[in-house]
């Protein structure tokens, strides 16, 4: 009797931890956040960059963008969401949006392109995954063994 | 523990009071000399130890439970630390940043952690009278095959897919795993700054659990079997505990909180050396414990704290101390790691020699009642 | 669950006689053996994991010719490394024998030697002479090294490996200071530029690179041995033999078999004790020089600190145990381990592309040592 209520304990533990362990998986995934200011052409008809664009996540200013010029963010989970300050032409208002957007799990990095997010346009053109273009220096990197001192180890 | 019997008992509390506390003594005394030397500022000294402080605590206070076992020191923590960098390269290659990072590298590390001290436990119950030498080589042991997992099934076996991780070759995981993501998040969340100095809440609240956990366990059934077994075996045996598996339960603990003590460890230093963060920890964790007083068969959570803040002061000035009395600051940085090793080498001899000392005064007295016995028949 | 009493039979007031016993492999009574089956006759007799590396070494010699490299080559390395740590694999043999264990202090006496290495070439010795007086000059430092080392073994008989080990550390880092600071001046050892502190390796080239190895050396094809090293080393265990067969050897051996019988005996524990822990680390010194010719580099700092582990493991290989170590098993270690260090990297190298012999040396290694370690004690316990 005893050892069945134990078993039960420890399995309701081992499922409790496996539960917080997914919502970690969930909630605690990184996204670096790439915002464009840039000019598109969605379904024939043209999106002009905005004149000026401050991006604001978490209340701290995180980038100031002219056209064609692009910021950058990071974010942890998957609700995304942040505030723009634009001014669309020059001398125009200032005007103030919050945007939420959904981040797809998968990308590590997230290009959104901000003219089409600020006229509402459908995913596909405002959001694209990341691809850094720079090529990768292959280093030789030989592990070391480690029944070396580290002498320089810090502790 | 039973009242040590010495064979010159010291009446003079003073005299007793330097002999039993010898090593902590010669330590306020390097620091002492190597303080002013060093010419730091005591801020920034007090903000190195502080952060020193929520770094390892929770580390070395795995120590403590096998201790309470009669197991010596427990060599074998490496093993702890090994299963927590294991999860933290899964939950890097995953992605999983901040906070939910840490717990999640914290509940992943669990199995592998049990696993492993399982093994290690195993192991030392097979080789009692000898579990240092044994745990030690153990540690040896397991990083073998910890580097054979890293840097060889990781990849085509175990999938790690992350280019950040993974070495360009396609198997293998780099030298270093970047965890800039989740650096100090544990120490940042909830600090306070007081005079400059950063005081890391969470971590230092963390700590507190453990040794709350630490002070209930010594209380429970288990504990309290723990204690009874590490006094002696057989009369443990005799009053019906069932000695390995407590002394395998010891282990688990222990390598279990070591995990968890790796990983705020590593995330307050926001980088993985994947193939040496875990090769000295053990070495400079029980270092620590044995500057703040402990002995092989004896350790408390006071001794944890005044071994940190004593060893890590001496780890911070010795060098430019050093630097300063030589002209070289090599000199420094081998004389703290001398200290490291001299300090285990002379507490493992103090408890040694108390041990054989004991034990031969106990012959005496053995042989002291068979005389009289015999005595006592022939009249 | 309880387990049978006798798998438990422990207590601290037989710790003393567990602890001198230590790491004997499960010897099988006659009478046990004659019921086995040949082939667990063998296992029993071998060792299952010595019969697996000896498997393992096998095969890498079997492989070694379809992977392309020289068969030829890959004997005369194994040969040669064999030739440079013999003498470190020898010198866990006395230590042994008295009971006190695996000499896991190896790195003092090799401290020894490194003095003596250095000191030869400071005072301006050269060419084979400089090996002499390596040898010369570190046989007192390794005495008194010695004396002082089995002193404290002696004070703590029943803990000394873990103590050897952590004996061997502070040695090695406290040295590391004394290497800066010591007053050499030689411009082959100390740096160029700060013109003190030696450096962390020293070439041989002009000392003592080869002396032993260059001696008699035998080249046929590819095939090389290096004749002098092994007449060295033959030398040292046939006097090592012949020491076992005197009368202070074979009370060595009584001390670590059965103390109680020595003391009844009239020997002096302390003091046998204390001469094997001198001749270990004696041993070690030339062992270190005797490395150094055949390697051709001194090497300072840090590299004497896991010395003690591949002769550890080596002579285990061998088929040591606690109270008897025999010539035998040195040599049978030192090649097995050997083969094992040469062999992999190729031929591993080769069929998998990828070269996991460091790991497979590490597994390997700790893995034997802590086979030892675990395995049950033969001390007159149970």
């Amino acid at each position: 009797m005893k050892s069945k209520r134990t078993l039960l304990i420890r399995l309701a533990v081992v499922l409790v931890l496996i539960a917080i362990g997914a919502v970690m998986m969930v909630i605690g995934r990184g996204h670096t956040v790439y915002f464009d200011n840039v000019a598109l052409d969605y379904n024939g008809t043209h999106y002009d960059a905005l004149y000026k664009v401050t991006v604001y996540v978490k209340d701290k200013q995180v980038a100031k963008l002219y056209a064609k010029e692009r910021g950058m963010a990071t974010w942890i989970g998957q609700n995304f969401s942040m505030t723009l300050e634009v001014i669309e032409t020059k001398g125009g208002d200032e005007e103030v949006h919050t945007i939420h957007v959904k981040l797809p799990y998968n990308m590590d990095g997230i290009v959104l392109n901000l003219p089409a997010l600020l006229q509402g346009l459908p995913e596909e053109a405002y959001l694209k995954e990341f691809v850094s273009n720079v090529p990768e220096v292959p280093v030789e990197e030989e592990p070391g063994s480690s029944d070396e001192f580290d002498f320089g180890a810090d502790f | 523990m039973k009242k040590k019997k010495t064979l010159r008992p010291e009446g003079n509390p003073i005299v007793r009071f330097i002999r039993n506390n010898t090593v902590p003594i010669m330590f306020v005394l390097i620091c002492a000399v190597c303080i002013p030397l060093s010419g730091f500022s005591p801020s920034y000294l007090l903000n190195e130890i502080v952060t020193r402080m929520g770094r390892n605590i929770f580390l070395i206070l795995c120590l403590l439970i096998p201790i309470m076992a009669g197991m010596g020191l427990n060599f074998g923590m490496t093993l702890g630390a090994m299963a927590g960098e294991i999860a933290l390269i899964f939950v890097a290659d995953w992605q999983i940043w901040g906070i939910p990072g840490v717990i999640l590298a914290m509940i992943l590390s669990i199995p592998f952690s049990i696993l492993l001290g399982l093994l290690c436990g195993k192991l030392l119950n097979m080789s009692k009278g000898r579990e240092m030498i044994t745990s030690y080589i153990i540690s040896f042991f397991i990083n073998g095959l910890y580097q054979l997992v890293v840097l060889y099934m990781m990849g085509p076996i175990i999938p790690i897919k992350h280019f950040s991780i993974k070495l360009p070759r396609g198997y293998g995981i780099r030298n270093t795993v970047s965890l800039l993501n989740m650096r100090q998040v544990l120490d940042n969340a909830l600090s306070v700054t007081i005079a400059g100095v950063k005081i890391p809440i969470l971590t230092f609240a963390i700590i507190a659990v453990l040794c709350l956990f630490v002070t209930w366990f010594r209380k429970t059934k288990l504990g309290q079997d723990m204690r009874a077994v590490g006094q002696n075996m057989e009369v443990a045996r005799a009053a019906g505990i069932n000695v390995e598996r407590t002394r395998l339960i010891s282990i688990v603990i222990s390598t279990v909180i070591a995990g968890f003590g790796m990983i705020i460890y590593l995330q307050n230093m926001g980088n993985l050396s994947t193939y040496s963060s875990h090769s000295q920890i053990g070495m400079f964790c029980i270092a620590a414990l044995l500057v703040g007083g402990a002995s092989v068969d004896k350790a408390n959570i006071g001794n944890v704290f005044l071994g940190v803040i004593l060893f890590h002061t001496m780890f911070i000035v010795a060098p430019s101390a050093g630097a300063k009395i030589t002209g070289d600051s090599m000199i420094g940085e081998y004389f703290r790691v001398f200290i490291s090793y001299g300090v285990i080498t002379v507490a493992l001899v103090m408890y040694e020699a108390k041990k054989r000392r004991a034990k031969s005064l106990a012959g005496h007295k053995l042989a002291q009642d068979q005389l009289t016995e015999d005595k006592e028949a022939a009249q | 669950m309880k387990k049978e009493p006798k798998d438990n039979n422990w207590s601290p007031s037989k710790l003393n006689d567990e602890m001198n016993s230590v790491l004997s492999t499960p010897e099988a009574s006659p009478l046990q053996m004659a019921q086995m089956s040949p082939l667990r006759r063998l296992v029993a007799s071998f060792g299952l994991p010595r019969l697996i590396i000896t498997a393992f070494l096998l095969l890498m010699f079997i492989a070694a010719p379809f992977t392309g490299s020289d068969f030829w080559t890959q004997v005369s390395n194994t040969i040669n490394r064999f030739s440079w740590n013999a003498v470190l694999v020898l010198a866990m043999v006395p230590m042994i024998h008295s009971g006190c264990g695996l000499n896991f202090g190896l790195p003092l006496g090799i401290i020894s030697g490194l003095l003596g290495a250095t000191m030869a070439i400071e005072f301006g010795f050269t060419g084979p002479v400089s090996f002499f007086m390596a040898i010369v000059i570190s046989t007192p430092i390794a005495i008194v090294l010695g004396m002082g080392y089995g002193w404290l073994l002696n004070k703590i008989k029943g803990g000394e490996m873990m103590i050897a080990t952590y004996v061997g550390f502070s040695s090695v880092s406290f040295m590391c200071m004394m290497w800066l600071l010591l007053p050499y001046k030689s411009p082959t050892m100390v740096w160029g530029y700060a013109g003190k502190g030696l450096r962390t390796t020293i070439s041989l080239e002009g000392f003592y690179d080869k002396v032993l190895a260059n001696f008699l050396q035998i080249n046929i094809g590819t095939l090389s041995i290096p004749t002098g090293t092994i007449l060295f080393f033959a030398l040292l265990a046939f006097l090592m033999w012949a020491f076992l067969h005197t009368k202070t050897g074979t009370a060595m051996t009584a001390v670590g078999s059965n103390p109680a019988f020595a003391k009844a005996a009239g020997i002096n524990i302390d003091k046998t004790r204390m001469l094997s822990v001198v001749i270990s680390t004696w041993l070690a010194a030339v062992g270190i020089l005797v490395y150094q010719q055949g390697f051709g580099f001194i090497q300072l700092y840090m590299a004497p600190f896991y010395m003690a582990l591949p002769a550890v493991s080596a002579i285990l290989i061998g088929g040591a145990s606690v109270n008897k170590a025999s010539i035998a098993n040195v040599v049978i270690g030192t090649f097995l381990f050997q083969g094992m260090v040469t062999m992999t990297p190729t031929v591993m190298n080769s069929i998998i592309q990828m070269d996991m012999s460091e790991v497979i040396r590490v597994i390997v290694s700790q893995g034997m040592i802590l086979y030892a370690l675990t395995r049950k004690t033969k001390g007159g316990n149970n």
